[in-house]
Formats: C-alpha cells, sequence, structure tokens
C-alpha cells in the first residue's frame, strides 16, 4: 500500500496545473461574503434559545396571567423563580459568550472542536435549566389551585361557563390541565432542541469521537 | 491600515490557493461544493487573518484553517457522490505521461480516498502534501504516535477498499 501510495503523491503533486486558478478579484469579492459556517448557526440559534423564554412574557395573555397568580396566592413564589430565572440567564450568557470568543479557527482540529463542544454545551445546560424552571412554574400553580379557597374568583371567565360544575371537579380538572399543559410543552421544548442540537453538530461530533477514540 | 490588511491577503491567498483547492477537491464531489467550500475557507481565513502574526509561515496557517474549516465547520453535507465530470475535469489524466495501468490505480486510489471519513481524508491530504508526522500531529491536535497509529490504519483501510 505505501508504494501506492507513493505513487498517489507524485501524481498529486503533479495535479497542481489543473487547479483552477482564481483572480484577484474573484477572491476579493469572496471576503465580503457571508458565513454559513457552524459557529455562526450556533451563534443564531442559541440567541434564539436565550431569548425565546423571555419573550413569552411579553404576550398579553401571560400578564393577565399574573392577576391569576396573585388570586391563588403564590405571585410571591413565582416572583422568587422568576429572579433565579433572570440571574441564571444572565450567568449563562456570560459564560456563553466566554466561551464564543475563545473559538479559534486556526486552533488545532481536536482543541477548536472542543471549543465548540463546551460552547453549545453551556447552551444545553440553559435550556435544561428553562425547562426545569417551566416545570416548576407548573407544579407551583398546581399546588397553588389544590390550596386555593375560591377557584372560581381566580378564573373569573370559567365562572360564567362552569356554573354546574362542583367545585371539587373544577379544582381536579384545571390542576391536570395545568399539569398536561406543562409537561407538553417541556417535552416539546426539549425535542426541538435535541433535534436542532443533534442536526447542527452531527458531523463534528462524529469526527471529534473520532479523534478521541486514537487516545485510548 | 484595512486596505492594507485586504490587499496583503488577498495578494498572499492568490498565491497559495493551490492549498485549498486542493482541499476542497478531497472534500466535495461537484464543482458547486467546491467552490461554496472555497468561499466558506476564505472568509474564515480572512476572519482569522488579523489575529494572524506571521509566528508560522502563512501557507501551514493556511492549511489548519482550511482544515477545521472542511473537517469542522462546513455544513452543507449533501453531497452527490458520483460525479465524473468533475472528477475529469479535476483529474486530467493525459493518456501520454502516463501508462494504462498505472492510470487505472490511480483512478482507483482516488476513488478510495474519497471514501474515507473527514479526519482519514485530512491525514491523506497532508500526507499528499508531504507534511510530516510532527505536523500532521500539530494540526489535528493529536500526539505524533497516535498520528502514526492512525495512518498506518487508513492505508489498511485503503487495501480493503480496493481489494474488497
Amino acid at each position: 500500500m505505501t508504494d501506492e501510495l507513493d505513487l498517489l503523491k507524485r501524481d498529486w503533486q503533479k495535479k497542481e496545473v489543473n487547479l483552477p486558478k482564481l483572480s484577484y478579484s474573484d477572491i476579493h469579492k469572496m471576503i465580503w461574503k457571508k458565513s454559513s459556517s457552524i459557529v455562526k448557526w450556533i451563534l443564531i440559534i442559541s440567541i434564539l434559545e436565550f431569548t425565546l423564554p423571555h419573550l413569552l412574557y411579553l404576550l398579553p395573555s401571560m400578564q393577565d396571567g399574573m392577576e391569576v397568580y396573585k388570586k391563588l396566592g403564590i405571585s410571591n413564589y413565582l416572583l422568587i423563580v422568576s429572579i433565579i430565572t433572570y440571574s441564571a440567564a444572565i450567568y449563562f450568557i456570560v459564560q456563553f459568550y466566554k466561551r464564543f470568543r475563545e473559538i479559534s479557527v486556526p486552533d488545532n482540529s481536536k482543541s477548536l472542536m472542543n471549543k465548540i463542544i463546551r460552547t453549545r454545551r453551556t447552551v444545553k445546560h440553559y435550556v435544561i435549566f428553562s425547562l426545569s424552571m417551566i416545570m416548576l412554574t407548573v407544579i407551583v400553580m398546581v399546588i397553588g389551585v389544590f390550596f386555593s379557597h375560591d377557584i372560581a374568583d381566580a378564573f373569573p371567565d370559567l365562572r360564567q361557563g362552569l356554573q354546574n360544575i362542583s367545585e371539587e371537579k373544577l379544582r381536579f380538572t384545571l390542576m391536570a390541565s395545568i399539569g398536561g399543559f406543562g409537561v407538553v410543552l417541556t417535552l416539546f421544548m426539549g425535542c426541538v432542541y435535541f433535534l436542532l442540537y443533534g442536526l447542527l453538530l452531527r458531523k463534528l461530533n462524529k469526527n471529534y469521537r473520532e479523534l478521541r477514540q486514537l487516545e485510548i | 491600515m484595512n486596505k492594507e490588511l485586504e490587499h496583503n491577503f488577498v495578494t498572499e491567498l492568490q498565491d497559495n490557493q493551490n492549498i485549498v483547492h486542493k482541499v476542497c477537491t478531497l472534500y466535495t464531489n461537484d464543482k458547486e461544493s467546491h467552490n461554496d467550500l472555497f468561499q466558506e475557507i476564505t472568509i474564515q481565513l480572512w476572519k482569522a487573518y488579523p489575529k494572524f502574526r506571521g509566528e508560522s509561515k502563512f501557507s501551514t496557517w493556511m492549511y489548519r484553517v482550511a482544515l477545521n474549516t472542511a473537517i469542522t465547520l462546513y455544513r452543507k453535507s449533501k453531497r452527490r457522490i458520483d460525479t465524473q465530470d468533475y472528477e475529469s475535469i479535476i483529474f486530467k489524466i493525459k493518456a501520454d505521461e502516463y501508462d494504462e495501468t498505472e492510470e487505472q490505480q490511480l483512478k482507483l486510489m482516488y476513488k478510495a480516498v474519497r471514501q474515507l471519513g473527514d479526519i482519514d481524508k485530512a491525514l491523506v491530504f497532508m500526507y499528499l502534501e508531504d507534511k510530516n508526522y510532527t505536523e500532521i500531529a500539530e494540526t489535528l491536535g493529536i500526539t505524533e504516535v497516535n498520528a502514526r497509529v492512525k495512518m498506518n490504519r487508513i492505508k489498511t483501510k485503503l487495501k480493503t477498499i480496493l481489494n474488497p
């Protein structure tokens, strides 16, 4: 095989004459084109993942929700959850920015891949944290409904339509639907995240594994 | 200052563009992808250029950025498997220079190399470029011993592809 590879090497070096030749202006034009590299996509998707959960709070229906929380007597708990969420978000964003700055293309391949994976891992931890916080909020709400004295008062919209339903039945229906909604939302966001993560880094992960396997 | 940087960069890249073309030749199978990868490598080189201090040769630095772009950063992986037209352009084999068996052998070798994984291709590429194991190891971030081990495995792999 060595002979054949050496034959290939000789041929390879002769092939230079057949390679395309780009002019100065061809190359000059290229340097202003937009990159479509994985690093750029990671930045875009990560920023989306950082901002999307917070944009949800800006929706009018979510703001109406605050009234409900007050009536359920859980607004203080949710305020604490919010403070924790935002402090953690800031921490994760700072970490992400630091890691992202470390990514350097002229690094050796293994270290470059490692840095990209670490940067992405920071976002992964943030997503897991966000999803846990969503679940925690849902649990606090379910508990709030359970201990609330007058549920019909907390959900005025429901009062008219559900007059003939017993208080207990309404309580459990609400707990089940809030809980169910929380689980579905968490699973859905989790799936979207892991799908994006998998697709984006599939090739890179494979190559990184291959380089690391050499060490064993 | 920026204009000067731009001019220096384009001139140096123009002089060394063969390196990038050769990486593109190994990692893509048609002209469109070749140009696409060439462009991405150029963008990555340009973005990293202000930090290039000349500790190493421009061409050495280029090998790293070009290979890293191909095996790590490049996203479009929808590659067509068989594109005869493209191969005949890039690997134009002049009939008068080679005897027929050698020509056939080379064609099979090129085909086999193209079937290798990204990392294996990077090693073969540097081998074909006459780089020593120290440089191969430094570029990929592995030890020299591991680079040798890997190269031996690739040789076995190529043998299996050629003689199934």
